[in-house]
């Protein structure tokens, strides 16, 4: 399954450097579906206010329905654009290392090839390993290379799924069968939203162990000193708050299928209130994490860099 | 070694050394932190205000009161959404920074003419969406907070109350899409630099 996955993240053996993988079209063309489905929301939402000027409080609550489904449904299409540029990035990371190593050799200054010490070094850019062969791939990675497309198509299944009954809450507004809906809706929307963010954070940390690897190959092909960062503190509280986000995603899918079985609407309205930034709280936990995923990878490409650039001036 | 093609399908710059960050990729490694910080904060008052929203729900006792609260409660939440895509914003532009210094650097060191990539189209529409998106959700949480204001001291109707909901949640809804999208083209970006960097590295190793 994994081998699956990383034949679509890496490029092949005859891929071209030269060659534009289309990536960045597929993800902006899909980013862009989602910004007029976006845009269609707004519509909506704005029909919705006029009618209940006019009282209409009944079309105001299809209206509203209709709009929340269809304005996560644009959101998840537009993550999934971020999410093939990301993939785009994977492949286009792979396709530089090849071009480094095949550069390397002529730029490095001639170095002479003393035995390489194993241990520890401090860099400008944190502390780093080093050895004399690309180290083994850490187990987050492992699990961000096999994670990340089950949880994107889970997660826009679940985007998908929570449209369809979004339309049973636009058809049932003001009965039991209209708020079960509308528990189900939400639950299992931001559920899939959670999922596909959660997707877009294991890509990223594919990204991580891409850098990793690829720096490995190329200094282990010119026969120097393999430094590698250790995992910088951004990259554990980037793991740690894409844990907590999901969890969060999680228990508030549970809490929303919990409210179906509430008696009076009082309670079912009472626990609304709380769900609602419940489940946003998920996300933006997960939002958080990305930010510090992204963080990492400056750090790392800032690292890599000057690496490079001392292989290039000292030969080792 | 395959032989390098002329970099001129890119539109670059050429110096003798390397480049530094230009202004937006200092600004994102300056503030890509504070922005995180305010998000995380953001979203526990929201989370706070959510709670006492519940209790007061659950008491149905001052229908004025849920209603402002109604307000506060996105307006806080959206603050954090605010800062948290302005955080990855950020970061993406560090990102492009450490391409563009780093870039630069090991041509220098390779005593070559360091060629830098121009501004992408992609580039400039990022900052530019990012911009449009953080205008559109703080305007709404600023409107938020004066309606839920006059919704608790009487000056707004209940109606009116739930009118602007409608309205602020509709442009909040689309501010979130628009950074989205923002985020997306400074990641495509990224794919145009790794090219870039692809093509020139080939080039300065065919010429030595």
């Amino acid at each position: 399954m994994t081998a699956t996955f990383d034949r679509l993240t890496t490029p092949s053996n005859f891929a071209d450097y030269k060659i534009d993988t289309g990536h960045r079209t597929i993800g902006l063309g899909a980013g862009f579906v989602g910004l007029m489905i976006a845009m269609a929301v707004v519509v909506i939402g704005l029909v919705a206010a006029n009618e209940l000027t006019q009282g209409n409080e009944e079309t105001v609550s299809e209206l509203v329905a209709v709009g929340f489904g269809l304005n996560t449904l644009a959101l998840a299409t537009l993550k999934i654009g971020i999410a093939v540029v990301l993939i785009g990035i994977l492949v286009r990371l792979w396709l530089r290392v090849e071009s480094i190593k095949s550069s390397l050799p002529a730029l490095r200054a001639g170095g002479t090839d003393e035995p390489i010490k194993t241990g520890n070094a401090t860099t400008p850019y944190g502390a780093a390993t080093v050895s004399s062969t690309v180290p083994k791939t850490l187990p987050i990675h492992k699990m961000a290379r096999t994670m990340w497309a089950p949880m994107l198509a889970m997660g826009y299944m679940a985007v998908v799924a929570g449209l369809v009954v979004s339309w049973v809450w636009a058809g049932n507004v003001g009965t039991s069968t209209g708020v079960a809906a509308a528990a189900w809706t939400q639950g299992l929307q931001f559920l899939g939203e959670g999922l596909v963010l959660s997707g877009i954070a294991f890509l990223l940390g594919s990204i991580l162990a891409g850098l990793r690897e690829g720096g490995g190959q190329v200094q282990e092909a010119l026969g120097v000193p393999v430094k590698t960062l250790k995992m910088p503190t951004t990259a554990k509280a980037f793991v740690a708050l894409m844990m907590a986000g999901l969890m969060v995603s999680v228990v508030q899918f549970i809490l929303y299928l919990v409210t179906t079985g509430f008696d009076t609407l009082q309670d079912v309205q009472t626990w609304f209130a709380f769900l609602g930034p419940l489940r946003e709280l998920g996300l933006g936990l997960i939002l958080a994490g990305i930010t510090l995923a992204l963080a990492t990878i400056a750090n790392v490409l800032g690292f890599q860099f000057w690496r490079i650039r001392d292989i290039v001036k000292t030969g080792q | 070694m395959t032989t390098a093609a002329i970099t001129t399908s890119f539109k670059t710059e050429t110096t003798t050394t390397a480049p530094d960050a230009i202004l937006p990729q200092k600004v994102g490694r300056k503030l890509w932190l504070p922005m995180f910080v305010m998000a995380l904060m953001g979203f526990a008052i929201g989370i706070v205000l959510a709670i006492v929203r519940a209790v007061e729900v659950n008491d149905a006792t001052d229908p004025e009161l849920i209603a402002a609260l109604g307000h506060f409660v996105p307006a806080a939440m959206f603050v954090g959404f605010a800062a948290v895509f302005a955080s990855i914003s950020f970061a993406i532009a560090r990102i492009l920074g450490e391409f563009r210094v780093g870039g630069g650097s090991v041509q220098e060191a390779a005593r070559s003419q360091v060629k830098t990539l121009k501004m992408p189209a992609t580039a400039k529409a990022f900052i530019g969406f990012m911009m449009m998106a953080m205008m559109l959700i703080l305007a709404a949480v600023v409107a938020h907070v004066i309606v839920g204001i006059g919704v608790n001291n009487g000056d707004i109707s209940l109606v009116d109350s739930e009118q602007w909901a409608l309205w602020l949640e509709a442009a909040r809804r689309f501010g979130v899409s628009i950074y989205l999208f923002g985020i997306a083209l400074g990641l495509a970006t990224i794919i145009t630099v790794l090219r870039f960097q692809s093509f020139r590295i080939r080039e300065v190793a065919a010429e030595h």
